[in-house]
């Protein structure tokens, strides 16, 4: 199939080249490149990672072409070998991603491999991230129709990618369709849309698996209403996810190699936004919802939907330590169904002016976030606590060039993810402080420190950096867990933007722990060294 | 095979016209399904930005706009359009977000299935683009440090 795709996309995309050159409408060239590198040190105080080769390199080439209604484009990928921590099965170099695409306003056709998701992404989704090592374009086909803003029908066929190329045995059909009836019946200032997707995947299982009651073919669906009015928004989804197919870790007492499960989502979201106050509260049940690109791979980046952790989104390392991992439901170690929680987020803008807001404005959020795990299958119950997150934030210009950002937080963890009740409690304070002496030159600070009596205790934190815009930054920063270990974790580094360009230098330790990208987290092992990055887009 | 398509694709290269903006799917700020290439009103200039609610530059670029905006915008006519790449868990936090930074002066757009951001190869954020009137790309930088955007008011300056 591949190649078949292969030689159709070359054709026309030569085609298409001839054309531009002999038609008065020319076509257009887009792409990008990445290369993210580490040199590995030894380093025998945090244990760090070395592999062999002290080396590892990732890469990625990606081009467009776009002329009218006709796009076509690839992506190569190079890792030569991967860098440490990344999913074992990204390899070698290869042309990973390839399609050819038409669409006008109301009809789409695309062949070769593309990315897509059915409402949030709970039963489907395939999708990147570099970060994550995550790549799971599929490679096959998706045709779409828009009549005008009433109707949106969606349907798609392909076999996943894991690792670099696409899954050999894993076969998905879908079929996504939305309905405005806002749109319908002509109500102004309005939104309200009911949506619905079949989702269907086909992978061959033993005749043991299928004794069992587990099937190669598995059907799931999800039904969505969308609704808004004024600066209100409501967002509900019910997923049933079809049968999964999960090892037994009780199989030297029952017999069964295999235990076969129905997974099942509800989703509910609610925002508020005027008036400078924006308010956003979710509700989210998972159970037996992790969905497989293959059933024979446990890395990472072998995942067909989504499930982000829904809490507070951190950028600063301290209160980023432990973050949540969700539990959509698992049978490896222990058996946990599922998990049921929430969060609140409230974002408030104190307008310049106005008795808080002083002569600049003052910015305040709030995220409540917690999770438990279900009492039992099927039940919508809380039982163990496995997250809690409380935090403030404050950012507030001083004076016209100095700018101060507070943050307290407060998370309580639980490190058995719910196979015990205890947890690790701990609250963080950070102060980002940034001075503006010219129009391009600035300095910014960061002072964070960490409480607990669990785990590793107390750390302490620090950044500085100095800005020279557009083009260079410099920073400095240690991170010091002064309660147990004793171990700095240090870095230092620069940055070099020219335009679409971008190279950046560091060297420090790092700690074992989650590198987190869009709500999804892969473990990292330590390690030390000097990390060059290069990117650029043209 | 691979050498082949790639030299298809650096042919292309040759023969392109500079880079605009695509006709992509996004949703506006009301939840409501709109094409990028509406963004192109043939009268003023625009900004993108590109942005996410876990990335600290992008909203400290986003957050020096909107504090200079009024003062820009007695020199010369033009829209700020902010790209949120978050994906749909995000999108409600995204948007309250934007409603507590003040950014309601700004084009807010949620790209939820990143086919905006894949279609303008955006591989970091921030990414911020210029385009002139009709559609044509003419600077585009990517990272921020602070006063950065002086940049872009410069070449916006430009543009008469």
């Amino acid at each position: 199939m591949k190649r078949t795709l292969s030689t159709l996309l070359l054709a026309l995309v030569s085609t298409a080249s001839l054309w531009a050159q002999g038609d008065q409408e020319k076509g257009y060239f887009v792409g990008s490149f990445e290369s993210n590198s580490i040199i590995y040190a030894e380093d025998n105080v945090t244990n760090a990672q070395k592999p062999e080769g002290n080396f590892g390199t990732n890469n990625y080439l990606k081009a467009d072409y776009y002329l009218g209604n006709f796009s076509a484009g690839l992506q190569m990928e190079a890792y030569q070998p991967a860098l440490v921590g990344y999913p074992t099965n990204l390899a070698g170099a290869r042309l990973t991603n390839y399609y050819l695409a038409w669409s006008d306003g109301n009809f789409g056709v695309t062949a070769g491999t593309y990315y897509d998701q059915f409402g949030s992404g709970l039963l489907f989704r395939t999708y990147e991230d570099r970060t994550l090592g995550m790549n799971t374009a599929m490679l096959g086909a998706r045709v779409t129709y828009h009549y005008k803003d009433i109707v949106a029908l969606k349907a798609l066929w392909g076999a996943p990618r894991l690792g670099m190329e696409a899954a050999p045995e894993t076969q998905v059909r879908g079929l996504d369709g939305s309905l405005s009836l806002a749109s319908l019946l002509g109500m102004e200032g309005t939104t309200l849309s009911v949506e619905g997707s079949l989702l269907n995947r086909f992978e061959p299982v033993s005749p043991i698996v299928e004794e069992l009651g587990g099937s190669a073919s598995t059907m799931g669906y999800s039904a969505r209403l969308n609704a808004g009015h004024g600066g209100f928004l409501l967002k509900a989804e019910y997923v049933d996810a079809g049968s999964k197919i999960y090892s037994n870790p009780n199989i030297l007492i029952d017999g069964k190699s295999n235990l076969i499960k129905n997974g099942n989502a509800q989703l509910v979201e609610m925002s508020y936004s005027g008036g400078g106050l924006g308010v956003n509260v979710t509700a989210r049940r998972l159970e037996w919802m992790d969905s497989k690109v293959s059933y024979g791979s446990s890395e990472l980046n072998n995942s067909l939907n989504y499930i982000p952790a829904m809490c507070a989104q951190y950028s600063y390392a301290i209160t980023n330590l432990n973050p949540y991992i969700p539990q959509p439901g698992t049978t490896s170690g222990h058996i946990n169904s599922g998990e049921i929680g929430g969060q609140v987020d409230v974002y408030y803008n104190f307008r310049r002016g106005s008795a808080l807001g002083g002569k600049r404005g003052m910015k305040v959020n709030f995220n409540f976030s917690t999770y438990y795990n279900l009492k039992e299958e099927g039940s919508f119950v809380p039982k163990t606590l496995l997250w809690r997150n409380v935090n403030v934030g404050v950012e507030k210009f001083l004076t016209r060039k100095f700018k101060m950002q507070l943050l307290y937080s407060m998370q309580e963890y639980n490190h058995s993810h719910g196979v015990g009740k205890g947890t690790w409690l701990s609250n963080m304070v950070v102060a980002d402080l940034l001075y503006k002496y010219t129009p391009t030159f600035s300095t910014r600070m960061e002072l964070a420190y960490l409480t607990t009596f669990e785990d590793q205790k107390d750390w302490m934190a620090g950044l500085f950096e100095v800005n020279f815009a557009p083009s260079w930054s410099i920073f400095a920063s240690d991170m010091f867990n002064h309660g147990d270990t004793k171990i700095h974790y240090y870095n230092f580094g620069f940055s070099y933007t020219a335009g679409r360009t971008r190279a950046a230098f560091s060297y420090g330790r790092n700690r074992a722990g989650m590198v987190c990208s869009g709500g999804v987290c892969r473990l990292m092992p330590a390690y030390t060294g000097g990390n060059i990055t290069i990117s650029t887009s043209f | 095979m691979k050498k082949l398509i790639f030299a298809a694709m650096m042919l292309l290269f040759a023969s392109s016209a500079m880079a605009q903006i695509p006709s992509v799917k996004v949703e506006n700020g009301k939840g409501k399904v709109v094409n990028t290439s509406s963004l192109v009103d043939g009268k003023t200039p625009m900004i993108i930005s590109f942005w996410a609610v876990t990335c600290k530059p992008c909203i400290q670029e986003l957050d020096a706009i909107n504090e200079v905006l009024p003062d820009w915008l007695d020199v010369a006519d033009f829209r700020v359009v902010a790209v949120s790449t978050d994906d749909s868990r995000f999108t409600a936090q995204a948007r309250a977000l934007a409603e507590g930074h003040g950014w309601g002066d700004f084009t807010l757009l949620y790209d939820k299935n990143g086919d905006f951001k894949r279609a303008m190869n955006v591989q970091y954020t921030p990414q911020v683009y210029v385009v002139d009137k009709n559609g044509k790309i003419v600077y585009s930088h990517t990272g921020y440090t602070q006063g950065g955007e002086n940049e872009l008011f410069k070449v916006i300056k430009g543009l008469k």
